[in-house]
């Protein structure tokens, strides 16, 4: 691929005492893509995050960031970077408008442009006529649309968003996605995600990670994953009427493999969209009364399933991961 | 020092300060308050006791109210600044630190900003004091009080350098709060702000002429009041230099500091 590398990781790893938080992780990010690391809580995602972001020193390998070592050269990382994390990092007590000046300023942006930015980007969340409340008076997406606005300020290369729609309500997740497909149209930046949740995964990324227990399992294509646990499947149920399943192949060229179990037909197909209205024209004509068509498409959790064994639904972190996190809060 | 835009972070992160202290009153009423409840309680019933022009000469030639107002001041500002630096552990529950540490303004920048305003809030308290003090004293040099209010602000900026060097070290609110109310205390009551320091114990003597907050109390009541204990020249100088040195210290720290 010819494509230039904007993140490059080398067998990166991170020990808490002897625990192994993140496990020997090798991977690379392209300019323009939307990348996922995709995994439960407790994966190390967040961790990997604070390694590429220089709030955290890897304990071996080596990650380059917009080509600069975010080891020996943290500033230059910083530089190219917006960042967006799973927590809130806004002041409560300032307004929309005070928390995104002040951002301007550190990251020495000159005046003029930063109040001009501001405005633009706040309109670019729909919280424009939010500008002069304090922070404390926003509901929680809100505050995720204010840190993404202001992440964006200083035209970062490269964004960093960790868990984007943790804990929000679904239409306010669905706006959040919008913002970041038009973000990489409008704004042509390159944009790490880290999530558990699999649509959100499914849907956004160019390139997916999966990552269990610190390592990376699985990395490729939404639809590469998707097709590596096998095809849609079609269900119409014919309830016992007679029929050669000979007759059934060579539709069209989405099917499979076909076969008939007591009261329904099972088609395997490569696309079930095209697939569907074809096969109901072909049983029409031969003169079946089709009762109902059903169809599945495997997802991201099919995908996680066939991994781990694990459903990543159920998965909300092993109970060690939510001592840890109860004793992190308390530490 | 590496990063972009020290002046500008240094001004973002002031300008934050006086923001959110504007937006509190009620932590500037309650500051306020303690400073003159101990004035009028501790202060008048002691002047009270020391009303006979003998005990003028204990207190360098003062009556006692005149010789503990500047005290009273200065223990006002110094717990409002050492005390700021707990703010820098709120920034860490709330997030707002990682803001900071992700940004490629030099830390450093940011950390002394956050003290100037922390600083200015605290000597705004210290100055409201002295309005309140002032009626109660005598003969205090009016002409004295702007290199006063000079001299509060150079000792505030230490204190809260202090308060933000230890802390970057810590990573609870307790601990802080305990180290801090360990050490404030004798601070206070070994800087000269209650009583003259000459004529003590040697080993208290000993301590108060290592503590960095009695050049700061000897020279404003010099400034307002022309006594001293110190020469004043001395007590600019060690004043400086302690500021000096807490300020680069909590730099230095914050540097260093991770998530
Ligand atoms: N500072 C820390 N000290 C000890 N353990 C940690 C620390 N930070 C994270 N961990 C542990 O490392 C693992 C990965 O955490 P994290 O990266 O936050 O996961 P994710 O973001 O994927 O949910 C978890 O088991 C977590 O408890
Ligand atoms: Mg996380």
């Amino acid at each position: 691929m010819g494509r230039k590398k904007v993140i490059e990781v080398l067998n990166l790893t991170k020990k808490f005492g002897d625990f192994t938080a993140v496990d020997n992780v090798r991977f690379d990010v392209y300019e323009g893509e939307i990348f996922g690391f995709l995994g439960p809580n407790g994966a190390g995602k967040t961790t990997t995050i604070n390694m590429l972001i220089t709030l955290l020193k890897p304990t071996s390998g080596e990650a380059y960031v917009a080509g600069y070592n975010v080891v020996k050269e943290p500033y230059r990382v910083r530089r190219m970077i917006g960042v967006v994390f799973q927590d809130p990092t806004i002041d409560r007590y300032l307004t929309g408008y005070e928390n995104m000046y002040i951002h301007g300023l550190i990251y020495g942006l000159p005046r003029e442009k930063i109040r001009n930015r501001i405005d633009e980007l706040l309109k670019f969340v729909d919280l424009y006529e939010f500008r002069d409340k304090p922070v404390k008076t926003y509901s929680g997406g809100m505050i995720r649309r204010l840190e993404i606005a202001r992440s964006l300020l200083h035209i970062p290369k490269i964004l960093f968003l960790d868990e984007p729609t943790l804990g929000l309500d679904p239409q306010t997740r669905a706006k959040i996605w919008e913002y970041i497909e038009r973000l990489r149209y409008e704004h042509n930046v390159t944009i790490f995600m880290t999530t558990h949740y699999m649509d959100e995964a499914e849907k956004l990324c160019d390139r997916i990670a999966i990552i269990d227990h610190g390592r990376i399992i699985a990395l490729d294509t939404p639809e590469n994953l998707i097709k590596m646990v096998g095809d849609e499947v079609v269900y119409v149920r014919i309830d016992g009427q007679p029929i050669d399943i000979d007759k059934l192949r060579g539709i069209n060229s989405y099917i499979k493999d076909v076969e008939i179990r007591s009261n329904q037909i099972i088609f395997s197909v490569s696309n079930s969209s095209k697939a569907i209205p074809t096969i109901l024209e072909h049983l029409v004509g031969l003169g079946v009364d089709v009762q109902e068509v059903k169809y599945h498409k495997p997802d991201m959790g099919d995908v996680f399933l066939k991994l781990t064994g694990r459903d990543l639904r159920d998965d909300e972190g092993s109970w060690k991961d939510m001592v840890r996190t109860v004793l992190r809060r308390w530490r | 020092m590496e990063g972009v835009g020290f002046t500008k972070a240094l001004y973002a992160m002031i300008y934050r300060e006086v923001i959110r202290y504007r937006r509190a009153y009620s932590r500037m009423l309650g500051s306020v308050l303690n400073p003159i409840i101990w004035l009028i309680f501790f202060g008048i019933g002691w002047a009270s006791l020391f009303r006979d022009n003998i005990f003028r000469q204990i207190f360098l030639g003062l009556d006692y109210i005149t010789f503990l107002a500047p005290g009273i001041v200065m223990m006002a500002i110094f717990s409002a600044s050492f005390l700021g630096g707990v703010s820098m552990l709120w920034d860490r529950e709330f997030g707002f630190l990682k803001e900071i540490l992700v940004a490629p303004s030099s830390r450093s920048a940011s950390l002394i900003g956050k003290s100037i305003g922390i600083a200015f809030t605290a000597l705004v308290q210290g100055i409201l004091i002295l309005m309140v003090t002032l009626p109660l004293t005598n003969n205090v040099n009016l002409y004295g009080i702007l290199p006063a209010i000079i001299v509060s602000y150079i000792v505030s900026l230490g204190f809260t350098s202090l308060g933000m060097a230890i802390a970057s070290r810590m990573n609870s609110m307790e601990g802080f709060h305990l180290i801090v109310s360990v050490v404030m205390m004798p601070i206070i009551f070994l800087s000269g702000a209650f009583y003259p320091i000459n004529g003590l114990p040697d080993w208290m003597t000993i301590l108060i002429y290592g503590n960095p907050l009695t050049y700061g109390v000897d020279l404003v009541r010099y400034l307002l009041t022309g006594v001293y204990a110190v020469d004043p020249m001395l007590s600019l100088i060690g004043t400086i230099l302690f500021t000096t040195v807490f300020t680069a210290l909590s730099a230095y720290l914050f540097e260093k500091t991770t998530i």
